[in-house]
């Protein structure tokens, strides 16, 4: 988990593109505690600020053979091992009738739990300003925010470097939230 | 077809302006040939922050008389449902028309009914955005909607047609202190309660996970603190950072691709009710496609019916278009073919197979007794959406919400012919019987409809109806933010390549 503080440096950018720019410029400057706040999801942007392809498919993968484990061990042990009952002398592993069980369970563990894993893993690793601060980043800002915490911090020769990245309204954010333009 | 009235690449375009053709520019495509471009999915020169507000204003106002006059009517059918449970849990299930021999009556039609509606949503949201249709943005929030709110009205059918409905957990296998008596995971009614409340608790997370940015713009509009409390609670602190924007899409993607073939095996699974018994006109292969292109084809049918509201209550034209409700229309009308298709390969089966009693349940379907319905069935499903072949017809709100109304009917209908007819004449003629709705039936099929209403009212007052990230994604950036770009800014900017700035 990336550190976050109430200081920091924010910028705006016109349209998604400079945004992505920018991200590209900021990342190869070596900045890592920055983040990209923006009202829709950029696409390229995770190759732009260098984060790479998200692991939440393989969560999934490890989630859906849970379900299908839970439910073939559920259905043996209750149909076989616990309450075995002869239907017509049909077998009681009868494993055609527990295909559907097996495939809904699956689908139940995968999408709730790579659902809660990935809203869980998006608050671990954003680095966010503030949360009192107004960024504009859910109506039409992308905003570039550069956190204190970044070992290559220097609050004036950040604003200086956001401001030649091209981004408007670049403002230092203090410690107690408020906004400096 | 040239424009003439459009700059070629035109990205703003009027309601009027619509065609549902594509825009051409000769000449211009990569081997010479004309460039087809696709029309604006929003209309009206709308910006980014013009979205916000067109959308969340239905939240943020005081309801209109409108509303109040709709919600007032749902109401009501909703107090008939309880009226219609509280007397059924007094007087019991004698009160409505089941009997022997039909002992399936309007509570399995009324389920199957609501299950389907609530098809369209998951295929809108999850087989659309996996195929990459991006006119889904305007309407997937309400379809899910109504996906959650159509499996509440199922999901309360087969509870309380269980007789005793306070026993419902029984059918939940945990341990317990009953032996333990175990479900029997061989009956396709256990598999229904698996697949229906996974379909339930899926459709939800999806639905939320696609409200997640949209309730951080109506915290970030919100002048009282504790609706914007309640509102950042609710979207977990979203503050639209990349690197959660990273994960989300991920998850979503991976949502999507899980809920496709989870919206086919749910209606499978339904047919499955009726297919593994050994009824004649139950006890067919048929039965998992033709329940599942059913439910798409009534669930698309309730979708325009909803969107015509939509667009004509909270005026939501401009993102809601005629070019959206066409394409609806374009795939009401596959479906209804392919609905076609199953009721004549059903008859050809029936003849096919040569069995004596498959072939009298399907010409006592429909030339006996309920002749009518299977006709008005027929009529409703396969004929009428056969208007759709005309342009004309497919952007016409008024024939597309007569279509969607006549659609709902006969697919209420096919679920009738499917129940009763199969069960009132069996193999023994002296035990044939006929089935009538009693006056609970009907106040139960109506109460659901109000319960349905009800939710969705409810829902369009509090949260955002259209889905305002999505939408914003799919709007050109050059025109939906609106203000010039600072020139002394622009200077500065590094050089982007145009594919980037169409993001």
């Amino acid at each position: 988990m990336k550190p976050t503080s109430s200081t920091g440096v924010l910028g705006d950018f016109y349209l998604p593109g400079d945004a992505l720019a920018a991200a590209a410029r900021v990342r190869a400057a070596g900045w890592t505690h920055f983040d990209m706040l923006t009202p829709f999801p950029v696409h390229g942007m995770e190759d732009a600020m260098g984060q790479g392809r998200s692991w939440i498919p393989w969560v999934t993968a490890g989630l859906a053979l849970f379900g299908v484990a839970f439910a073939q061990l559920l259905q043996n042990y209750v149909m076989v091992w616990d309450w075995p009952m002869n239907f017509g002398g049909k077998p009681h592993a009868a494993w055609p009738s527990f295909v559907p069980i097996t495939f809904e369970l699956m689908v139940l563990c995968a999408a709730i739990g790579s659902a809660i894993v990935a809203i869980v893993a998006g608050k671990r690793q954003a680095v966010p300003p503030p949360p009192l601060v107004r960024t504009g980043a859910t109506v039409d800002r992308f905003v570039l925010w550069i956190s204190a915490t970044d070992p290559k911090w220097q609050a004036a020769e950040v604003q200086a470097f956001v401001r030649s990245l091209g981004a408007d309204d670049v403002r230092l954010v203090d410690a107690k939230g408020g906004a400096d333009a | 077809m040239t424009r003439p009235d459009l700059s070629p690449y035109a990205t703003v375009m009027d309601d009027s302006q619509l065609t549902g053709r594509p825009i051409v520019v000769p000449g211009a495509g990569p081997y010479g040939g004309d460039l087809e471009l696709p029309e604006p999915l929003v209309t009206g020169a709308k910006t980014w922050a013009d979205v916000d507000r067109d959308i969340c204003m239905h939240a943020e106002q005081f309801p209109t008389r409108r509303w109040w006059l709709a919600f007032g009517v749902a109401l009501a059918f909703l107090g008939l449902l309880g009226f219609a449970l509280m007397t059924l849990f007094y007087a019991g299930m004698g009160i409505l028309g089941v009997n022997q021999p039909v002992s399936w009556g309007s509570f399995i039609i009324n389920f199957v009914f609501w299950i389907g509606i609530g098809h369209a949503g998951t295929l809108i949201s999850a087989v659309l955005y996996l195929f990459r249709q991006q006119w889904r943005t305007g309407i997937n929030r309400a379809a899910e909607a109504m996906t959650l709110f159509a499996v509440c009205c199922a999901g309360l059918f087969p509870v309380i047609h269980l007789g005793r409905a306070w026993f419902a957990y029984w059918l939940v296998p945990y341990p317990n202190a009953r032996g333990p008596l175990w479900v029997n995971f061989n009956s396709p009614l256990a598999w229904d309660l698996f697949a229906i409340s996974t379909y339930g608790l899926v459709s939800l997370t999806f639905w939320y996970m696609g409200l997640l940015p949209d309730l951080a713009t109506v915290r970030d509009r919100a002048t009282h603190p504790w609706r914007r409390r309640l509102y950042n609670a609710l979207s977990f602190g979203w503050t639209g950072s990349q690197r959660a924007w990273r994960h989300y899409e991920s998850a979503y993607m991976v949502l999507a691709a899980l809920a496709t073939p989870l919206v086919f095996s749910v209606h499978t699974i339904v047919s499955f009710d009726f297919a593994t018994s050994v009824m004649p006109g139950w006890h067919t292969t048929i039965f998992p496609p033709y329940f599942v292109i059913g439910a798409i084809f009534s669930g698309f049918a309730m979708v325009i019916t909803l969107m015509t509201f939509m667009r004509g209550y909270f005026g939501m034209t401009h993102y809601i278009t005629l070019n959206h409700m066409e394409n609806m229309a374009k795939i009401l009308m596959l479906t209804g073919m392919l609905v076609g298709f199953a009721y004549c390969t059903e008859f050809f089966m029936a003849w096919y197979s040569a069995s004596a009693w498959e072939g009298f349940v399907f010409r006592n379907r429909a030339f006996g007794p309920y002749g009518w319905a299977y006709a008005l069935m027929f009529t409703c499903n396969a004929i009428v959406p056969q208007l759709f072949w005309v342009k004309a017809m497919r952007r016409n709100t008024l024939v597309l919400f007569v279509v969607s109304i006549l659609v709902n009917v006969g697919m209420w209908f096919e679920r009738y012919v499917i129940v009763v007819t199969s069960l009132h004449r069996d193999y023994l003629p002296s035990s044939w019987g006929m089935y009538a709705l009693t006056f609970w039936d009907y106040a139960f099929l109506l109460g659901s409809f109000g319960l349905f209403f009800t939710l969705f009212l409810l829902f369009v007052r509090v949260l955002p109806v259209v889905a305002i990230s999505e939408v914003k994604g799919v709007m050109d950036p050059q025109v939906a933010r609106g203000v010039p770009r600072p020139t002394a800014v622009a200077a500065t900017v590094p050089a982007v390549p145009a594919a980037a700035q169409g993001v």
